[in-house]
């Protein structure tokens, strides 16, 4: 699933490191995340989107792997 | 609730781990000899004690994972106790039918091959997922 995690992050100067801490989550999980290996639970999904304070329908695009 | 870290891991388990190495080197080859049994029991188990605690750090460790990290380690584990069943089958099979000869001895490698299954399981897993080294 394709997703604009990285483009939000790098959008905010943020490095993985720092999106991890703000998610509690660990460095490599963002990573997967960005990269498409790995699709988040919906309650992660949640706290992304609240994060970026955006809908998780923008954040996340089911019709593309 | 602050994350239970790697190096808070590696730390505690190294400690640990020197503990049931120390055991295993100190008392460990006098058990045989010793002749009262209860003494003999004691220190025969002894090493199980660090060996609980392991098991315990590692219970901590997934515990403090998040989501990703917690599905490695249950593929990881997965992965690890079906290599230890299909070896042990296979051992138990050999040895009931007398191709070769296994004595209970054998039983203490089990935890020890099961860590190894899972560790390398693991780290071929972080890797899988995009892992670049340690965390």
């Amino acid at each position: 699933m394709k997703n604009r995690v990285r483009e939000l992050r790098e959008g905010r100067t943020w490095s993985q490191g720092d999106l991890a801490e703000k998610l509690d989550v660990s460095r490599q999980t963002v990573n997967a995340i960005e990269t498409g290996k790995y699709d988040p639970s919906l309650p992660l999904a949640f706290r992304i989107a609240k994060l970026f304070r955006l809908s998780i329908e923008s954040l996340f695009d089911p019709a593309k792997d | 609730m602050p994350r239970y870290t790697e190096k808070q891991y590696r730390l505690q388990m190294l400690a640990v781990m020197t503990v049931y190495v120390v055991l295993m080197l100190a008392e460990w080859p006098h058990v045989r000899s010793i002749p009262s049994l209860p003494w003999k029991i004691a220190l025969a188990l002894a090493p199980v004690i660090p060996v609980v605690m392991a098991i315990w750090l590692m219970a901590k460790r997934v515990m403090h994972s998040d989501e990703l990290e917690q599905r490695l380690h249950l593929l990881a584990l997965s992965v690890a106790t079906g290599m230890i069943c299909a070896v042990t089958l296979v051992g138990g099979f050999l040895c009931a039918s007398g191709v070769v000869a296994l004595d209970g001895d054998v039983l203490i490698w089990v935890a020890p091959a099961l860590s190894m299954f899972y560790g390398v399981t693991h780290v071929w897993l972080r890797r899988r997922y995009g892992s670049t080294g340690c965390p």
